[in-house]
């Protein structure tokens, strides 16, 4: 029986990647992530992981590195944070656009407003658009879980897509929580082996990444998109199949807490939903009706998943931790898409956004106190007086 | 229950749309047939026999390999597939009038004038 150890989020990260058998891993330093490349460098340095390490020169590298190992037909490893996120923004849609199914691990931290280090989500979130898997982590325990994930739902021939797998800086990365760490046995029975569609050969030569014409951009598009539809499917298959064999059991899309009598409800994702969960169970005690509904994938988006989970709250507040400066809302950015996707109810929640945990503050039991007072009076009034409110400002 | 949410639709490509899985194609002996890339020229480059000294400057300064030079006939071919027009071996022909830009129109199968790219 696999035993529980205590770790942080950047090494179960690593020991979700060497569980994983990755072949290839390109480093460039940046923190808060740069402690799972550490990691990964003592694995392979003492033998315990048989991968090609290499350090790239910066991250447009690093993905670039990444990019090509996985058209030669390698598992691909590689990570970053903050604005080395951004940096290597060039290679995302080629690296979605050729269908390679690398993993790229982030541990959120803020991007330069100039030079702060704290979590925010701002980092991948920026890359949403660019046609990876997108989502997040809340403990040590489910980046691991997730890295395996992943993997399997991204190789998937029916997907094969690039994933980015997110911890947020500091709060999820650094800070240790109990982990256990699978069987090799399961591990195998979970992921099977990469099996690349058209690697680079020398027996059976193909031509990657070429230049196609205008007309033929359309039907790339469309088929990406098409790729879209087919995934939630792939990933309700994989957590599935990981709580069979792992015994971890996680919504796919949407965890779902105290949300069935819930009046009012916290939408929110990553480290901070720890935080939320302590202060509904707070909160209840109190009398307040509230639940909180935490976002496991925000590419592929599951809109009828939250339709259904949050169509019979009267309110909603979304916690963002990115900023969508000058975005329909003002605030951030997960506010925008829960309103979308909560429209064509024939009764919707009202919805209002909270901005925090901003540059790395922590989002205190206090501030969902306040969050909840201003939710239960929109429910009292009937309306939404704001769309969105800044902690603390 | 509340009526049913819009779904995404189905998304269907033409048959005659699909590009292959991720744009990778079997590697291209001389010539990339699957993705002709001159759709867009305008002019084409048209080389007097008379005048060309065979001096492949062109053949040297096209950055998309439309001169073929064959040492042994010591022909010189263009590219219609891939040229776009660009004009930069006509500026590289040191011999006035080897190399002179026809445009597109005067063709009668001039890329301008087909109704889908290919």
């Amino acid at each position: 029986m696999a035993k529980e150890s205590m770790m942080t989020g950047c090494r179960a990260a690593a020991e979700g990647a060497k569980a994983a058998e990755v072949e290839v891993i390109c480093s460039y330093p940046i923190r808060p992530y740069t402690a799972i490349m550490m990691e990964l460098a003592k694995m392979v340095a003492d033998g315990e992981l048989n991968a090609e390490f290499i350090h790239g020169e910066g991250e447009h590298a690093q993905v670039s590195v990444v990019l090509g190992a996985s058209a030669a037909g390698a598992r691909a490893y590689t990570g970053s944070s903050g604005v080395g996120v951004t940096y290597a923004m060039e290679l995302y849609s080629p690296m979605a656009g050729g269908r390679y199914p690398v993993q790229m691990t982030i541990a959120d931290r803020t991007l330069d407003p100039p030079g702060d280090f704290g979590s925010e989500h701002t980092d991948a979130m920026s890359t949403r658009d660019q046609g990876w898997l997108l989502g997040w982590a809340c403990s040590p325990q489910e980046v691991y879980d997730n890295t395996l994930m992943s993997y399997r739902i991204g190789e998937d021939h029916r997907v094969m897509l690039p994933q980015m797998v997110c911890q947020d800086g500091y709060f999820i990365s650094h800070i240790p929580d109990k982990v256990i760490l699978g069987e090799m046995s399961q591990v195998k029975e979970f992921l099977p082996p990469y099996r690349p569609i058209h690697p680079l050969s020398l027996t059976n030569p193909v031509s990657h990444g070429p230049q196609i014409r205008p007309d033929q951009g359309a039907p790339m598009d469309a088929m990406r998109a098409q790729t879209f539809l087919a995934i939630p499917k792939v990933i309700e298959e994989a957590t599935a199949d990981f709580a069979r064999i792992f015994g971890r059991k996680y919504d796919p899309f949407v965890e779902q807490y105290k949300l069935a009598d819930a009046e009012i409800a916290f939408f929110i994702m990553g480290a901070h939903s720890n935080t939320a969960r302590a202060a509904v169970d707070r909160l209840r005690k109190e009398g307040v009706k509230v639940g909180m509904a935490r976002l496991r994938w925000v590419r592929p988006w599951p809109t009828h998943q939250l339709a259904e989970a949050l169509g019979h709250v009267k309110a909603v507040g979304v916690v963002e931790t990115s900023t969508s400066y000058g975005g329909a809302m003002r605030g951030g950015n997960l506010v925008h898409e829960l309103r979308a996707s909560l429209y064509d109810l024939d009764t919707r929640p009202l919805v209002t956004s909270f901005m925090g945990g901003l540059g790395g503050e922590t989002i205190w039991p206090a501030d969902f106190n306040y969050m909840a007072g201003i939710l239960s009076g929109m429910v009292k009034e009937k309306r939404t007086d704001r769309y969105v409110y800044w902690l603390g400002m | 229950m509340a009526k049913a949410l819009p779904s995404y639709g189905t998304i269907v490509v033409p048959e005659d749309r699909v590009v292959p899985f991720g744009a990778v194609t079997p590697a291209p002996v001389g010539t990339q047939k699957l993705f002709q890339t001159s759709n867009w020229r305008v002019v084409r480059p048209i080389r007097d026999e008379e005048k060309c000294t065979k001096c492949l400057q062109c053949y040297l300064a096209c950055p998309d390999a439309c001169w073929i030079y064959k040492a042994d006939g010591e022909t010189l071919e263009w590219v219609g597939d891939f040229c776009k027009g660009c004009q930069v071996c006509i500026q590289a022909c040191p011999e006035d009038g080897a190399l002179v830009a026809v445009p597109e129109l005067d063709f009668e199968g001039g890329v301008v004038r087909l109704e889908k790219p290919f």
